[in-house]
């Protein structure tokens, strides 16, 4: 089974379930919601939402909520400003919980796919998406009708796993570290914004897992460096400055510490 | 990357400490039972399994040693250097050089006595031979006495080495004693160096950190150095010598023109001199220190000049310095880096290693593709908190600090947390989590935050979907219309009925509280019936004649006479007719009731005139003759003859009775089957004869 796999693999990478420990994000809650909402799992204690909550619920809402019964919303979701796809197995009832939730300008669709963990299969922005290359033709249908973006059959550092391996935003983008040039540059004229390969979690690939990233704001694992958090923070422009940041000023920092 | 740590290092017993170790877990370890009586080979293999296990137990102790100490061939050089100025090289290989032999000899031994216990032909023989190689065992560690005590000391010193990396980022300072090498160190690390005005304060190498340009940098202040030649220098001067000869880093030679240290400058920059040959390719920066007792402007020219000059020879930098007004401390601290870094990234970049990350060093722009315009979406309240530096800038502060911790009274005091901008903090679920009890007991209501119509909708309590079905599909829009209907045509029926029966009236002739009365009494009765039948349990039912009687002497007669009546007058019913007739039947089995009216002549006296007492006496004989004429004499069984009970005689009956008694009495002095207790008896050897000092004699 195809999902099966592409469960087991985040599993393995993520560290299943080790919440509150290192790389928090990693494995519970990766926020989908790119502009206007985000989600985080139900359960457990209050102390981990909370950091979400206090930074972001002035500006847009914070849902708790599971997906199928199960906490790992981001792996399983995938959405941006416009709407939400959930898994097939999505219950009836946390779908209502959703509606309740989200503003009415968020469609939210459930979708019948083989690939339920729709987080690891999908990465998209306002405007573009790229998904896992089995993805059925329908779902792709959806995700261009339901989000609005153009869609797009990629790989990642040869990983079908684009969700996990990639995670980009309006205004920029990261890829797996070892994602080759010409690849990244393919990668940034199909999305259309700046792109740069990078780690996070202290060298982690598993770059969705670790990341949660929109226009404006970002979470990172416990255990992300601070040249890590440099990197993302000019590649997103989220501190007003430039992408360029990486190119001038951490150069020699990122060139002594990586190789 | 290899990296060093020595605090693992087991710690080494001492020879005594060794032996007992390994032969008490001999002893803990393996069979100690043997009979002389056994097979010969079952006592040859149990001695056998002693020697080799003690063997075993020896290698196991002894190759951990060898195995744990690190091996100088094998560690970065300027380890293997300093190591042989702490602890001596030969020293320190020929102690690991000679537990490594005793190991050796020790498996010879074992194996020698292991061949010669399959000779020995009785116990003794096998017993003396595994003796004779445990003996010689531990006599061969004992030897090692003195390598043992010196690895220990070693392993010591060695555990309190610091944990310097000999690959990464790392800056040196090193000059004279007492330049404020160590006040430097302070200044840009937490590493909190003691720092005394007198020299070498500072023994051993120390090591801080610092953070420069998102890296990590380690900070190593070495012991002071002397002018004057290499042999010369102690150990403590010949730790600075090793670190500036091995270590890849920067190195900052510190001159205190002030002249306190108690060196002129000139012997300072001698000193540069004579060391100069330690900093070829490294990065050096001269740092002039004190300028705050002299500035360097108004040093004395001629050694101003040869400070300078130094600079210019050796082409390096000279920058001014201050511990004590912290000017410059920070300018010479980032030059440093700087220049180091720069080196190492123009070496990583002449190798091939720099192309495996060229991606991450670069950030890929797009190439439009269409005209449309991509914009990025921030809400307005976000621009608006960006506008009043909440978010997106430098010093931004997360909201919530601590995540997952309880909350302090720092927390609820500090005000690290509390937004000044906009004056509140937001009480988050967190907060209100801790107020509520905490994690496990707090649960959060998700409805709370529902974006609804009409906030009145949040909590409804009909739920939406039960048991799989969404309710509104259950939903009939017209139910409310067709329930109107329904009541509106029972109230018809109710009026029909009423206009219908309203001429009859009823037959009965009570009124109406009679009538309350006897239904009311008529409900009771209905439900005494019910409970009655309720309370009925599947048991045998109480014969008549045993119901109600005295069952012993605790019990009360239900139906005792006096009971009867005072029930029966409790509830007002006239009880004497009752009673009687119920003794009358109850007494059955009387002379009196069979023959006792017809059959017997009573005898009538006259009674008057007779006197009280004898009046008395009459009445006790009347009552007695009564009595004897009723009662009836008790039946005896017949005394038998011996004979006639199985027994021979009288002798044989006594005999009989007897063990029958003696059956009959059972446990007596005890509490029963299970006493097993035996009391304390005074036991006659033990307590006759003489009982002085000495002469007594307990068996």
């Amino acid at each position: 089974m195809e999902s099966w796999e592409s469960w087991k693999q985040i599993w393995r990478w993520s560290g299943f379930l080790k919440e509150l420990k290192d790389d928090v994000l990693n494995c519970l809650k990766r926020e989908n919601g790119y502009k206007i909402y985000a989600l985080a799992a139900i359960g457990g204690s209050e102390n981990f939402y909370s950091v979400l909550e206090a930074e972001l619920a002035d500006h847009i809402p914070v849902i708790h909520t599971s997906i199928g019964g199960v906490r790992l919303v981001g792996n399983l979701t995938v959405g941006n400003r416009r709407g939400l796809l959930v898994p097939s197995t999505t219950t009836d009832q946390e779908l209502q919980h959703l509606r309740n939730s989200l503003p009415d300008g968020v469609v939210i669709q459930r979708v019948e796919e083989r690939l339920s963990a729709l987080g690891n299969c999908v990465s998209c922005n306002d405007h573009v998406a790229l998904v896992h290359t089995d993805l059925d033709r329908e779902t792709e249908d959806i995700i261009a009708d339901v989000l609005g973006v153009e869609v797009f059959r990629q790989t990642v550092a040869g990983n079908a796993l684009v969700g996990s391996y990639c995670k980009f935003t309006n205004q920029g983008g990261m890829v797996h570290p070892r994602t080759s040039m010409e690849d990244i540059e393919e990668l940034s004229s199909l999305l259309q914004v700046p792109l740069v390969a990078g780690t996070i979690n202290r060298g982690s690939d598993v770059l969705g897992g670790g990341l949660i990233v929109n226009d404006w704001c970002a979470f990172t694992g416990m255990d992300t460096t601070s040249t890590e958090i440099n990197v993302v923070e000019s590649i997103f422009k989220l501190q007003d400055q430039g992408a360029d940041t990486i190119v001038n000023d951490m150069r020699a920092s990122l060139i002594d510490q990586l190789s | 990357m290899v990296v060093y740590n020595f605090k693992k290092i087991s710690a080494v017993p001492t020879a005594g400490d060794m032996v007992d170790i390994v032969l008490t877990r001999t002893q803990r370890k393996t069979p100690t039972v043997v009979h002389p009586g056994y097979k010969i080979s079952r006592i040859r293999s149990f001695y056998m399994r002693k020697v080799k296990f003690t063997q075993q137990t020896i290698q196991e102790r002894l190759g951990g040693i060898v195995e744990d100490f690190p091996r100088l061939n094998d560690i970065h050089p300027f380890y293997a250097d300093l190591m042989n100025i702490l602890y001596d090289r030969d020293h320190y290989k020929l102690a690991l050089g000679q537990i490594n032999t005793a190991k050796g000899l020790i498996d010879a031994l074992a194996r020698d006595y292991i061949r010669l216990l399959k000779y020995g032909d009785s116990l003794y023989r096998c017993k003396q031979l595994k003796r004779a190689a445990l003996g010689r065992m531990c006599t061969i560690i004992k030897r090692q006495k003195a390598a043992f005590a010196y690895l220990e000391e070693v392993r010591k010193h060695l555990s309190r080495l610091p944990a310097l990396d000999p690959h990464t980022r790392t800056l040196l300072v090193t000059g004279y004693p007492n330049v404020g090498k160590s006040s430097f160190m302070n200044k840009v690390t937490r590493a909190n160096v003691d720092v005394q005005p007198y020299a070498f304060t500072t023994k051993s190498l120390f090591v801080g950190h610092m953070d420069h340009r998102y890296l990590r940098w380690q900070v190593i202040d070495t012991p002071g150095i002397l002018d004057h030649p290499l042999e010369q220098r102690n150990t403590i001067e010949m730790q600075s010598v090793t670190a500036l000869a091995h270590l890849q880093c920067a190195v900052l030679y510190f001159i205190d023109i002030s002249e306190q240290c108690g060196f002129t400058v000139a012997q300072q920059v001698g000193l540069f001199k004579s060391i100069k040959p330690l900093f070829a390719n490294k990065q050096l920066v001269i740092v002039v220190n004190k300028v705050d007792q002299q500035p360097f402007e108004t040093l004395d020219p001629s050694k101003k000049a040869m400070v300078e000059e130094l600079g210019k020879s050796s082409n390096c930098e000279l920058m001014t310095m201050s511990n004590v007004t912290e000017e410059g401390v920070m300018d010479v601290k980032s030059r440093a880096c700087d220049k180091l870094l720069q080196a190492r990234v123009d070496q990583r970049v002449v190798g091939k290693k720099v192309n495996d990350v060229m991606n991450r060093l670069q950030v890929f722009q797009p190439q439009a593709r269409d005209g449309e315009a991509r914009e990025p979406y921030i809400p307005e309240s976000v621009v608006k908190a960006k506008a009043r530096g909440e978010i997106g800038s430098k010093d931004h502060k997360p909201k919530m600090g601590r995540g997952g911790y309880a909350v302090t009274k720092d927390d609820v005091t500090g005000d690290d947390d509390v937004d000044m901008v906009s004056g509140e903090k937001r009480k988050t679920e967190r907060d209100i989590m801790w107020e509520m009890g905490g994690p496990g007991v707090y649960s959060m209501d998700y409805r709370k935050n529902y974006l609804l119509n009409n906030d009145d909708y949040k909590f409804d309590v009909i739920p939406e979907i039960m048991d799989g079905k969404n309710i509104a599909d259950f939903v009939d829009p017209d139910i409310e219309l067709k329930l109107a209907a329904l009541e509106e045509e029972e109230d018809a029926r109710i009026a029909e009925k009423e206009a219908a029966g309203m001429g009859e009236e009823s037959e009965s002739d009570l009124d109406s509280d009679e009538e309350a009365a006897v239904s009311a009494i008529r409900e009771k009765k209905a439900i005494l019936r019910q409970r009655k039948q309720d309370n009925r349990k599947n048991t045998a039912v109480m014969p008549r004649s045993v119901r109600g009687r005295k069952k012993d002497k605790h019990d009360k007669p239900m139906l005792d006479k006096r009971n009867v009546k005072k029930t029966l007058e409790g509830l007002g019913v006239e009880a004497d007719g009752i009673v009687e007739r119920g003794r009358e039947r109850g007494r059955k089995r009387s002379r009196k009731d069979g023959e006792g009216e017809d059959g017997m002549d009573v005898e009538q006296v006259d009674t008057s005139g007779m006197s009280n007492k004898e009046l008395k006496r009459h009445k006790r004989e009347e009552k007695s003759k009564e009595r004897r004429s009723v009662s009836v004499a008790r039946s005896h069984s017949k005394v038998r003859e011996p004979s006639q009970q199985g027994l021979r005689d009288d002798d044989m009956k006594r005999v009989a009775t007897k063990k029958d008694m003696l059956s009959k009495r059972r446990f007596e002095g005890m509490s029963g089957e299970g006493d097993q207790r035996k009391t304390v008896h005074l036991v006659k050897w033990m307590n006759t004869g003489k009982k002085r000092n000495g002469t007594h004699n307990k068996r």
